[in-house]
């Protein structure tokens, strides 16, 4: 059962860097992530997408069950981002992890206070990364439950 | 012979006793009541009339000598048993038409009296409602012509005005006026502000000794004399040795009044002042008043060694001429520093310029082209500002500056000058050789900024006739202590310490035009500043983001760099060679160094950036979690942490301060040797602010690397050395501590250990918030 929605939920990575996003797929296989991974550069894109799923009944695609945030992103930020995916109504529930070179108190201060339920800094060494990726899968995928988005959009929620 | 009572008081309360050459003694000379001595010249006649019936009430003894009518027969009856109806008629015109109070003046000449063939001129003064009426001869010599006169007196002027400079404008004034009178010798005397007398100009006869230069002390002239001098226009004594002529009343009035003869040309003199003349050789004497803007500035004095009479024919270019003088001395000493003045006003305005040019008024005042020192005639300089002491040419010492400088800051008024320092600041008498001569002015209020000149002593001998201190001689006659004047006037030296040469007038406007410069500059400079550190707040803030973006978008490329070669070292191992692989674990290391370094740069470049969130927060339990992540990170039984309790609650930046004890922290268990690290942090409570201080057992620093330690990325050890690190840590703790408006130093021993010190002193603006 856990292995289906592993399967048929997505991890969706939004980096623009092929290099980072190459290192960030490595360590996550390293990790034995099962599920398909999506990438988009653009947290724009990302949103848009979301919101009009807001509208839809659709089951397929099926939704990605956890965001990696990068925060340093061309046109939309990873900040804004965080703040615009807060204001759109029945938008999905989707946890996000911002995922960061920086280590700076008030940037991590800020993204928990705008909503992201987690914060990696991209460490240096591969091997730290590895641990950190093998951390997040755990919990994320293996220990924590996540609301169903498809069942809150099925006829009958709406109905409700 | 004391200085202490002054006219004023021997006029408004007159003593129950007339001082008079009978009985004057040491402690009244100047009281002697000269004006009222009962007695006149025998030059000419005195009647003293009432008006309006012109009824004579007191007359001089001699009338018969001038009048040809014994004094007897005119006391008690009207003017016209002397004058015919129409001298009489004339005369009562005069009297109609002219004032007469405070002064002595010229009423008619006529051709005789009834009673004999004398042609005589008639001089008035009113005082104390009765009428002095004075006859003197008429020239007997032909009348000059009054154009020759007028001519005479133009030529004079002519040559007082073209006198190039004062001295010799005094000089020409002496010898014109010798021309003039035919006086022997003639003396411009000056009056000091001690009112001791200078001879300033002479002009004499070739066999006379010199009296150029003298100085005569000021009861050589007492007070009631510079009084009636300066209430004539002229003062004349034909004949030292005079018979005084005795004013008769009626004989039926038991206490006649003595009536004040102040304005009587006739007045017998101060028996004191013939004495004087005589001991100096001098047989008759006339003395005329120069006046500067209305106070008495000296004499002229016109002395003869024989009788000397001059006819009021005679007297009168004399005394114009002197008038004259009078009204030309103040242009005359005023051009004479004009040049100076100039040359100063031109100062003035270059180091205006200078002042506007130059970030530092010291730079601006001490160093440029226009000096302080060179404009100025002085030997040495200071200027204080902000503190900082600099001193040019010849001065006192650092120490008696700053001691005179607070003095000065005490004073009421904003610009000082004194060529006699000591007298007034007798501190002063240590440095009085440099420094008699002090011109300062204060830059603020009460501020010690200041601005000093100083002149040096100038040793000055002053040459007096006679002793200064024995004006007067003490000689017994009949068992009575009887006072005379001194009799020898031969030159008497004295040197004069702790004086400089004065400020002049000029010199001191100079000083405070100055100081009002300076002024305006300085309230310039301040609103430059402040637009200028608002530029730089600007500039900095610009700079720390600048930083805080290069250094985070270099991280993301090297821990690419880092990423990429650890795969390569991980998946193709078995296609490199051993030196390959050494090389990769090389660039590795290089880039993991790289990496510290730009959080090193992360971590001060937020410092700046970052907005403080001021609270009250307490340093204990900061410290608290400060000591438990560098345990965590530093994972090490043998470090011991001491907390000392009286950590207090301050307002402060949480994640500041934090950042200050972990660098601190690091740093005290970095560089330590001992088998047991020891650190201590605390804080001293007693005093304001508060000062903390993180102390440790370490390795200690050199004195001469205090300086370095807080640059940014400077190591004093091998890269290797003391667990590496990238020479931030207390650059990064001072920067966070000066933004909380603090300060941080550090006392240390090599081989004991180190102490850093800092305060925190946030300014509490808006932004601070305050904990519940």
């Amino acid at each position: 059962m856990l292995n289906t929605v592993h399967n048929k939920h997505p991890l969706l990575i939004i980096e623009d860097s092929d290099e980072d996003f190459e290192i960030t797929c490595w360590a996550l296989a390293k990790a034995n992530l099962h599920c398909p991974i999506e990438r988009s550069s653009k947290a724009e894109e990302v949103l848009l997408s979301l919101s009009a799923r807001a509208s839809q009944v659709d089951c397929e695609p099926p939704l990605p069950k956890l965001i990696l945030l990068d925060l340093n992103l061309p046109s939309m930020g990873g900040r804004q981002f965080l703040e615009k995916l807060k204001l759109i109504e029945h938008i999905p529930i989707i946890p996000v992890v911002v995922l960061s070179t920086s280590n700076n108190p008030r940037d991590i201060e800020k993204a928990y206070r705008l909503g992201a339920q987690g914060y990696i800094c991209k460490p240096l060494s591969l091997e730290v990364y590895v641990k950190k990726m093998q951390a997040l899968v755990n919990y994320w995928f293996d220990a924590v439950e996540v609301p169903n988005n498809h069942q809150m959009f099925s006829p009958n929620t709406q109905s409700r | 012979m004391t200085q202490t009572k002054s006219s004023d008081s021997s006029e408004s309360s007159s003593p129950p006793l007339f001082v008079n050459a009978e009985n004057v003694t040491l402690s009244n000379c100047d009281l002697e009541q000269v004006h009222l001595v009962n007695a006149i010249q025998p030059h000419g006649v005195l009647l003293i009339l009432e008006e309006p019936h012109l009824r004579i009430v007191q007359a001089s003894a001699n009338c018969k000598d001038f009048l040809g009518i014994g004094t007897e027969f005119l006391i008690g009856k009207t003017l016209d048993i002397l004058l015919s109806h129409e001298d009489i008629l004339v005369l009562c015109d005069h009297l109609a038409k002219a004032n007469l109070l405070n002064t002595h003046s010229h009423l008619i000449s006529i051709k005789h009296s009834l009673h004999n063939k004398q042609p005589l001129h008639l001089f008035g003064n009113r005082i104390n409602d009765l009428l002095l009426l004075e006859f003197e001869q008429v020239d007997p010599l032909p009348p000059i012509e009054i154009l020759s006169v007028f001519s005479d007196i133009r030529e004079s002027l002519k040559s007082l005005q073209c006198a190039e400079s004062f001295q010799f404008f005094l000089d020409k004034l002496a010898s014109e006026m010798r021309k003039l009178t035919g006086f022997d010798r003639v003396m411009i005397y000056r009056f000091a502000e001690d009112k001791s007398g200078e001879v300033v100009a002479e002009a004499k006869a070739t066999d006379l000794e010199p009296y150029l230069g003298l100085h005569f002390p000021a009861s050589d002239i007492p007070e009631p004399a510079r009084r009636l001098f300066a209430l004539s226009a002229l003062r004349h004594l034909p004949n030292v040795d005079y018979v005084p002529v005795p004013l008769v009343s009626d004989p039926n009035i038991l206490h006649p009044t003595r009536v004040d003869l102040s304005y009587s040309f006739l007045r017998s003199v101060s028996v004191m002042y013939s004495e004087y003349l005589r001991n100096m050789g001098v047989k008759a004497s006339m003395v005329m008043p120069l006046f500067k803007q209305g106070k008495l500035w000296g004499l002229i004095s016109c002395l003869h060694s024989s009788v000397r009479y001059l006819p009021y024919e005679q007297r009168i270019p004399a005394e114009f001429l002197a008038q004259l003088s009078s009204t030309l001395l103040t242009d005359r000493e005023n051009i004479d520093q004009l040049g100076y003045h100039t040359k100063l006003h031109y100062s003035t305005q270059k180091l205006t310029s200078q002042l506007q040019n130059c970030v530092s008024i010291t730079e601006a005042l001490a160093f440029r082209d226009e000096a302080l020192l060179s404009t100025l005639n002085a030997d040495g300089a200071a200027i204080i500002v902000d503190g900082q002491l600099t001193l040019l040419g010849k001065t006192p010492t650092g120490k008696q500056i700053e001691k005179l400088a607070k003095w000065i800051a005490q004073r009421e008024t904003s610009v000082f000058s004194s060529h006699q320092l000591a007298t007034e600041f007798p501190d002063a008498q240590e440095y009085q050789q440099t420094a008699s001569g002090l011109l300062a002015i204060r830059l603020g209020f009460t501020s010690k900024d200041q601005i000093l000149w100083f002149r040096s002593e100038v040793s000055k001998t002053v040459n007096w006739a006679g002793d200064p201190h024995k004006p007067v001689e003490i000689n017994l006659e009949n068992c009575e202590v009887r006072l005379r004047p001194r009799t020898s006037f031969a030159i008497w030296k004295e040197t004069v310490l702790g004086q400089s040469l004065p400020w002049l007038s000029t010199e001191i406007d100079y000083a405070h035009r100055l100081r009002q410069i300076i002024a305006d500059i300085l309230i310039e400079h301040a609103r430059l500043l402040s637009k200028v550190n608002a530029e730089l707040q600007r500039s900095n803030s610009e700079l720390d983001s600048f930083a805080y973006a290069a250094s985070h978008d270099l991280k993301e490329p090297l821990r690419g760099i880092h990423n990429f070669l650890e795969l390569l070292e991980l998946e193709e191992k078995e296609h490199l060679s051993e030196l390959g692989e050494k090389r990769i674990k090389t660039v590795l290391s290089l880039s993991e160094h790289m990496s510290f370094l730009l959080d090193s740069l992360l971590q001060y470049s937020r410092i700046g950036k970052n907005e403080l969130l001021l609270q009250a927060y307490s340093t204990r339990n900061m410290a608290t979690q400060a000591i438990e992540l560098i345990k965590q990170s530093h994972p090490d039984p043998n470090i011991e942490f001491i907390l000392s309790p009286n950590l207090p609650i301050v307002l402060c930046d949480q994640m500041l301060v934090s950042s200050i004890l972990q660098n601190l922290l690091i740093n005290a268990i970095k560089y330590n040797e001992q088998t047991i690290k020891r650190v201590e942090i605390g804080c001293d409570t007693s005093l304001i602010p508060p000062v903390f201080y993180v102390r440790d057992n370490g390795i200690g620093i050199a004195p001469d690397n205090y300086a370095y330690i807080f640059q940014l990325f400077r190591r004093l050890h091998l890269r290797n050395q003391y667990g590496g690190g990238t020479g931030a840590g207390l650059t990064i703790a001072k920067r966070a501590i000066e933004r909380l408006n603090g300060t941080i130093w550090v006392e240390s021993e090599l081989g004991k250990g180190s102490t850093f010190y800092f305060t925190l002193t946030p300014e509490s603006s808006k932004n601070v918030e305050h904990c519940a």
